[in-house]
């Protein structure tokens, strides 16, 4: 996850539920109307690059010093951590549609865990990363072979489960699958 | 970026192929390149030698005819083309030896046997280049490499259930089989660590290595 990596950007801005836990005059266009203030308790979806600095610093009310400041705002769950998914993933991680529950979660769930050390989650997202990269892999290797070499292309056009991968998996998908192809061609020629 | 993208993190088969062609093998030479006493007295007529760089030429400037010598695979594949030697296939390249093979994949299942690094690639270019060079018929040859080919990918699908954060052993797979495995594998096993890295970031022993990786990635404020 580099700075300049164009993917992480994308992630980043993926808007999170949060919570706002001061009076903040002058930040309503975060609201949709500039010029207002934000009002305490108020609850607005943000940008992660922006929801993940406020929720770690805070301002200090006045006589606060010693106490740890508590930080501007603070980051609800979202949907697609949710129990609901959880209990989707634990069900059959293979046949759940990732890219409708967000096309980037991987990376997301990775923030997520570093920003909160949800250990809870963190093991059902690494079991889904195997479950669903061995079923991935069975796709990947899969290649087509005609007279005239090898063809690019793999499974059967839309196999459901290639419309169901998150960002960073076609990415891998697209790095196997062209090994196995290379391979395949390689021998084939010689 | 100046090296493609496909090359940047692994090798192409065509680059395994060179690889490959780095290692000696055994030929029977059809030229005779040793030049007798006799005529190095004379020293009228100078023959061309070979000079190389990258391995021992002593064995190129050596050669007597049927007389079995060693010479690094890309040399004895280019004599090869012009009918210039023939060239012996290794031991383990004979039906009787693909056949123990075979049959020690096929009782332990949950291990490789000890076919050499370069076996498919030799196999694939011996088959290719030399078909004529083979005691045994080459199809069936040809068969026992594709049927070893599959018994051993089979095991390597079972093992990649066992993908995780650390480690992975895979004692006996052959370069070109780690080769076309290793974006996928390295991949999973990248993912799998920065989740468990995110839960324990002091538990990774190698995390101030990574810490300076990321680092290179920042820009500098």
């Amino acid at each position: 996850m580099g700075y300049y990596d164009i993917d992480d950007v994308l992630a980043d801005s993926v808007e999170f539920p949060c919570k706002f836990q001061y009076f903040l005059p002058g930040l309503g266009y975060l609201e949709g109307n500039p010029g207002k203030p934000i009002e305490k308790n108020c609850r607005l979806d943000l940008p992660l690059w922006l929801a993940r600095i406020l929720a770690i610093v805070g301002g200090d009310e006045e006589g606060q010093e010693d106490e740890e400041a508590l930080p501007f705002v603070e980051l609800l769950r979202p949907e697609m951590f949710s129990p609901k998914v959880v209990n989707a993933i634990k069900a059959g991680a293979s046949d759940l549609d990732l890219h409708t529950i967000n096309a980037h979660f991987y990376s997301l769930a990775v923030k997520w865990i570093t920003l909160f050390g949800d250990e809870e989650l963190a093991g059902v997202v690494s079991e889904m990363v195997l479950e669903r990269s061995l079923e991935m892999n069975g796709h990947a290797s899969s290649v087509a072979v005609q007279a005239a070499g090898v063809e690019a292309q793999s499974s059967l056009i839309g196999s459901p489960f290639l419309i169901t991968m998150d960002e960073s998996e076609k990415q891998l998908y697209r790095l196997a699958h062209d090994s196995y192809k290379r391979t395949k061609k390689w021998i084939i020629q010689t | 970026m100046s090296l493609p993208e496909h090359l940047q993190a692994t090798f192409s088969p065509d680059e395994i192929q060179f690889i490959v062609e780095n290692e000696p093998i055994r030929i029977f030479p059809r030229i005779t390149t040793r030049q007798s006493v006799r005529s190095r007295h004379r020293d009228q007529i100078t023959q061309a030698k070979c000079t190389l760089i990258t391995s021992d030429d002593h064995n190129v400037n050596q050669m007597v005819a049927m007389q079995s010598t060693e010479l690094p695979l890309w040399l004895a594949l280019l004599l090869k083309q012009q009918n210039k030697c023939s060239i012996v296939a290794p031991r383990w390249l004979t039906l009787q030896s693909l056949d123990q093979s075979i049959s020690f994949e096929k009782k332990n299942s949950d291990r490789f046997s000890s076919l050499p690094w370069n076996w498919l690639v030799l196999a694939q270019l011996l088959f290719g280049k030399a078909p004529d060079d083979f005691h045994d018929p080459v199809h069936e040859l040809r068969s026992r490499i594709q049927d070893l080919r599959e018994v051993r990918q089979l095991k390597v699908l079972r093992g990649l259930r066992e993908l995780n954060e650390s480690h992975l052993q895979l004692d006996n797979l052959s370069l070109l089989e780690i080769n076309e495995l290793r974006p996928f594998i390295v991949g999973t096993m990248d993912k799998l660590r920065q989740i468990h890295t995110a839960t324990n970031p002091e538990s990774q022993p190698h995390a101030q290595a990574q810490l300076t990786q990321q680092d290179l990635d920042e820009p500098p404020y």
